[in-house]
């Protein structure tokens, strides 16, 4: 078993011996298959049956699909080579900047925009994920009235005659359900809508809705605008339950921004981060200081830390750690930031907003500018007017554009029961299509023309990146038809919005604004309002209950729209590990409270509404609180996504909350103990403080490779290495997709995944130190090694894993037979098995595929390759022109995707990024006492710990 | 009592279970043998396709060179096959009513692909790459064969695992000048520059273009 010093679950902790023994098989399900008793009969039929279909399987020569000759040379570029096409990744009504990669003309691979403010070149797991969702089957819906099929001129008569009805009416009755909404092109339509129906009302929903944050702005600043944060700028961060690193728009660029300080060997000043929340966040993960702290807590605390910065006051009640910190923010006076997560209440926005101005930060460690949507409105109140309408028989037609209220806002199915005319536009079927009259196919954002804002205003055009797979419509082509009877195209209806304000340049500036995927100068305005002084009296109320029950959104699958997505479902949540599922999140003293342990159900009951959920027990969550995950449970999906966990929003309703412990138990896939690693040390992420490291830089042990009588350097002109750097990574799981993504690497289910037979090449180990109320954690990024003395290719029998000349530790698919020698040796436990054709398997076409890469059969081991396909393209093309593959010419998947650059790789022959990073004092080789010299090496974590807080 | 066989017998046992194992080897070598031999491999053998194409004719006879059709030979992986529409560059003016090319014209005005059936089809597992085959010196014929003298294409070598690791073990004899890799007659003459020399001129030899990586992924 692995030390206890750095364990990854509290089963690990506990010393269970029956997880002892499960845990440290490599094949778990071996054990238990040895066991059953089969008697020889039985043997003899299986293997007579495995020699019959492996004969069978030789006899087929493989079927020809011939090889078409187009008529004429498509404009898309050369066949054969790759392409990359500029479009955005639209997530909560902002556009994230992505390129597409195109490959035998069409998009295989989503990369990030390095032109675009939102992206920076990086993206997060669900634009990687994206792709999946386009090439989705279960996108191919009808168009159809109730349970019966249309023909589109059947809607554009439905539609004429409702707008014959909202012309006689001024529009009362037309009411328009959209999400967040930047889009330029959608809120010219809406606003002629409204021109044209001036009764008419608009309203916006998102189950997450960041109303307190708005709310908190309209308190400060008498205006709805937002922060956009310079966390390179800042030297000292605190995160009330923050959000910066993970959801909030523009998550990505803070991200970027944030790890620019986190490394001391690359920065001059490491910035100091404080994360006060009730469970990790991304930025808790990486922070100096991670206190924990309920909603009931935060209420409080806000007030205390806004007094002792604004006033010198000192509570009596403060936590220790308070005044420290507010000595430090004040400390950093113009070098200081507070940020407050979305789910605070306003009041404490407001204090939040105060500190700001007063520590000297606006200008320097933020800005203030105008909101990016279209209408900034509170979404809550906008549903709810709705919703009274409706039930006051007010609304006669509904339009419901890319939402899904009959699944995230309880009592809306009810509602729509008294709507005449109802229709909702999606891309893949929703509850809520399911219930109106009316479901009207969306094209897919990567098949449409559209546009879009980032976070902090700057527009985007998306461009279809393939003609559409399946039949459906643009948004913009419905609005049109509410408006006239005829329908206008996407693409005529964007180069309207944008020809007003581009006139007679229109064709360069759009051909400009295509290629670079933004369009240039459109970014809000910083804003130049005065604080309000009521901001610093704000007091937030202290929610009363014992117990708080937050509803967060899953960092996956989000508020349920990409449940049907099995690469977001079957990602590891980044401390959880969790997947395929949504339990209750409990702190271990509300475990042991409640007498629950993981995977026994407990019931949730909050005002009329109560769910059963199994509960999971999460280290360092606030004792007080209990987390429950949005987006699961969804009835009216696609295959991938139907009855996937437990649907929690009857819970969103208010109310007192309650736990008991109910009957029965589920089984959880969480893949914490899986692969496990065996350490001497027992410390697989280095760490030390700031202070530490400054008095000696080699504090984390910068050992030399032992020596070795076999030792071979690959002898080859090129060397392909990389160097992981563990203070950056913040778990937001993008690397994971990516690799998918590029790799062809398939998804195998809750049921396998239980059986520890995930397929992952690249997984984010986690590991807690500590006690398990408040340990601390650490992530570790984990692929293969690359070892140039690696323990696999010893004991493969046939050489289907073996060493090329420039040090990549390669896999032979069609030399391997299975044995699985080579997983059980590796100490890093990264092979990975093909136990079924779960490629085959998947609910996928092979067009979704890359073809650059094999995609693995049944029985054979596979793993990370550093992106051979890339390192292979990269090698043509020098060899071609006769130079070396360049340092950094070479960027794997994980590597592009990263918003915080937590991997440098290249050709270590020429220098680079990697070899600096590896010259790095806090660089280390994991399992160096194994000597098997990995081309991978990890950068050990430092923190900037403040020596007044106590840890 | 008489014996029941007569001494003959001993003769026909010993032949009966020599042909039987004969018959046994025969079986295995056969086994073992056929997927080897050319006729298994497909090698020279012409496939059907919807044009009765000849590169005798339109390389051997017109003398046009192989990259104004395959045009991305040059610059990518696959070789690429030309669009209907170069076809009919010239066929727009000659044989315009041939019966045989009907399917062409049928492709240009319908707007549809035709489909032809691949003559060397390796499997999917190995990433073959026209380019830097090219770039390097070798030449189409090394194994495409003289499609010059093919009035139906055919494949001209197995393609096997083996014929790509004759080359990559040992590049040197199959690499010719640059202005030869297009020339489908070209044969080393006094005049061609030693092998060495071209390994040298190409730069081949710093990559051990033996690893398994130099071609499946």
């Amino acid at each position: 078993m692995p030390s206890l010093k750095q364990w990854r679950g509290l089963d690990a902790l506990a010393r269970d011996p029956a997880f002892v023994a499960r845990a440290e098989a490599e094949f778990p399900m071996l054990a238990k298959a040895m066991a059953a008793p089969t008697d020889r009969r039985g043997v003899l039929r299986l293997m007579a049956a495995g020699l019959a279909l492996a004969g069978l399987t030789g006899c087929d020569a493989g079927a020809q699909d011939g090889i078409l000759m187009p008529p004429v040379r498509p404009a898309s570029g050369t066949v054969g080579t790759s392409g990359l096409f500029a479009t955005a990744h639209m997530a909560q009504g902002y556009a994230e900047g992505v390129l597409l990669r195109h490959a035998a003309g069409r998009p295989i691979k989503v990369e990030g925009n390095t032109l675009h403010p939102a992206s920076l070149g990086a993206t997060d797991a669900i634009a990687q994920a994206e792709i999946l969702g386009f090439y989705d089957p279960d996108r191919d819906i009808t168009l159809r009235r109730g349970r019966t099929a249309q023909s589109w001129q059947d809607l554009v008569t439905a539609l004429a005659a409702q707008r014959a009805r909202a012309e006689q009416d001024r529009g009362a009755g037309l009411r328009l359900l959209t999400g967040r909404i930047t889009s330029p092109t959608l809120a010219r339509q809406i606003a002629e809508l409204r021109a044209a129906y001036p009764e008419m009302r608009w309203h916006q929903w998102e189950p997450v809705t960041r109303d307190a944050v708005r709310a908190g702005a309209l308190l400060a600043y008498g205006q709805p605008v937002q922060v956009q944060p310079r966390l390179d700028v800042a030297d000292v961060i605190v995160a009330f339950d923050g959000d910066l690193l993970g959801s909030a728009p523009g998550h990505l660029r803070f991200a970027r921004d944030f790890a620019s300080r986190r490394n001391p060997t690359r920065t001059d000043r490491m910035s100091r981060v404080y994360a006060v929340e009730p469970a990790p966040t991304p930025m808790g993960l990486v922070a100096d200081h991670r206190l924990i702290a309920g909603p009931r807590d935060l209420a409080r605390f806000v007030p205390m830390l806004a007094g002792a910065v604004l006033r010198d006051e000192t509570a009596s009640d403060a936590p220790p750690w308070l005044a420290a910190m507010a000595a430090d923010l004040k400390g950093a006076r113009g070098r200081a930031f507070v940020h407050a997560g979305p789910e605070l209440p306003a009041e404490a926005h407001a204090l939040v907003h105060a500190m700001n101005e007063a520590l000297g930060g606006r200008g320097a460690t933020y800005r203030l500018t105008d909101p990016a949507e279209a209408e900034p409105v509170a979404l809550a109140d906008s549903l709810a007017a709705l919703m009274a309408d409706m039930q006051a028989g007010r609304v006669h037609t509904l339009i419901v554009l890319d939402s899904n209220p009959a699944y995230t806002a309880p009592g809306f199915a009810d509602a729509l029961t008294r709507v005449a005319f109802s229709l909702t536009m999606a891309m893949a079927p929703t509850e809520t299509a399911g219930l109106t009259h009316w479901s009207v196919p969306q094209r897919h954002g990567f098949e449409d023309w559209s546009d879009g804002r980032a976070f902090d205003g700057t527009a985007t055009i998306l461009q279809p990146q393939a003609q559409p797979l399946y039949d459906a419509i643009s948004p913009h082509t419905l609005l049109s038809l509410l408006r006239g009877p005829a329908p206008v195209g996407s693409r005529d209806a964007v180069r309207a919005t944008w020809a007003a304000a581009w006139g007679e340049s229109l064709d360069t500036r759009w051909h400009d604004s295509l290629a670079a995927g933004l369009v240039d100068d459109t970014a809000v305005p910083v804003s130049d309002v005065r604080l309000r002084d009521a901001a610093a009296q704000a007091i937030p109320p202290v929610p009363d209950g014992d117990t708080a029950l937050l509803l967060r959104p899953d960092p996956h699958v989000w508020d349920g729209r990409w449940a049907n997505n099995a690469w977001l479902q079957e990602l590891p949540r980044a401390t959880t590990k969790l997947v395929w599922d949504n339990p209750l999140l409990l702190s271990p003293a509300g475990a042991r409270a409640l007498g629950v342990r993981n995977g026994e159900r407990v019931e949730v009951r909050r005002g009329d509404a109560h769910v059963v959920l199994p509960a999971w027990v999460v280290p360092g969550q606030a004792p007080d609180t209990v987390i429950a995950t949005l987006g699961y449970g969804r009835r009216d999906v696609g295959e991938v996504g139907r009855d996937v966990g437990w649907n929690v929003y009857p819970l969103t309703g208010g109310g007192p909350v309650s736990l008991r412990k109910a009957e029965g138990h589920d089984a959880l896939a969480s893949t914490e103990h899986h692969d496990p690693i065996f350490c001497d040390a027992g410390e697989y992420v280095r760490h030390t403080d700031l202070a530490a490291f400054e008095a000696d830089p080699h504090v984390l042990g910068h050992e030399p490779p032992l020596d070795s009588l076999y030792r071979t350097h690959p002898p080859g002109p090129a060397a392909w290495g990389m160097s992981v750097d563990l203070n950056a990574c913040i778990g937001c799981n993008a690397c994971v997709v990516a690799c998918m993504a590029e790799n062809n690497v398939p998804v195998v289910g809750k049921a396998q995944v239980l059986h520890q037979r995930e397929m992952h090449w690249l997984r984010i180990d986690r590991y807690y130190e500590g006690a398990p109320d408040d340990p601390d954690i650490f992530l570790q990024p984990m692929l293969c090694q690359h070892c140039e003395q690696a323990p696999c290719e010893v004991v493969c029998p046939v050489e289907a894993t073996l060493h090329d000349s420039e040090g990549l530790n390669v896999m032979v698919y069609n030399r391997c037979i299975g044995t699985r020698f080579c997983s059980n040796n590796c100490p890093y436990k990264v092979r990975r098995f093909n136990y079924f054709p779960y490629a085959q398997d998947e609910h996928r076409t092979a067009l979704a595929r890359n073809p650059e890469v094999t995609v693995r059969a049944r029985g054979v081991m596979e793993k990370c390759t550093f992106c051979l396909q890339r390192i292979a393209a990269a090698r043509i093309v020098a060899d071609i022109e006769n130079r070396p593959v360049g340092a950094e010419e070479v960027v794997t998947a994980c590597q592009a995707a990263c918003p915080t650059r937590v991997f440098s790789f290249g050709n270590m022959a020429e220098g680079g990024a990697v070899v600096e990073h590896k010259k790095s004092p806090l660089s280390y080789a994991l399992l160096a006492e194994q000597n098997t010299h990995p081309r991978l090496t990890y950068e050990g974590v430092v923190r900037n710990r403040n020596k007044d807080v106590g840890a | 009592m008489a014996a029941i066989f007569p001494p003959a017998a001993n003769l026909a046992a010993k032949l009966v279970l020599l042909s039987l194992a004969g018959l046994v080897l025969a079986g295995i070598g056969w086994w073992w043998l056929f997927p080897r031999t050319d006729y298994a491999r497909h090698v020279d053998w012409t496939v059907d396709q919807p044009v009765p194409f000849s590169h005798q004719h339109h390389v051997g006879g017109l003398g046009i060179d192989c990259r104004f059709c395959h045009t991305t030979v040059e610059v990518a992986g696959n070789a690429g096959l030309p669009p209907t529409y170069t076809c009919m560059t010239c066929h727009s003016q000659i044989w315009t009513n041939a019966a045989l090319l009907a399917p062409v014209r049928r492709s240009l005005a319908e707007n549809v692909p035709i489909r032809w059936r691949r003559v060397t089809d390796l499997p999917d597992y190995v990433y073959f790459n026209h380019a830097i085959h090219v770039a390097k010196g070798v030449g189409c014929e090394s194994c495409h064969g003289q499609v010059a003298d093919m009035p139906l294409m055919r494949k001209a070598r197995s393609m096997t695992m083996g014929f790509c690791l004759d080359c990559h073990r040992d590049p040197a004899p199959r690499l010719r000048p640059p202005e030869a890799i297009f020339d489908t007659q070209w044969h080393r003459t006094p005049d061609t520059p030693s092998p060495a020399a071209l390994m040298a001129h190409y730069r081949v030899g710093g990559r051990n273009l033996t690893d398994c990586s130099i071609c499946h992924r």
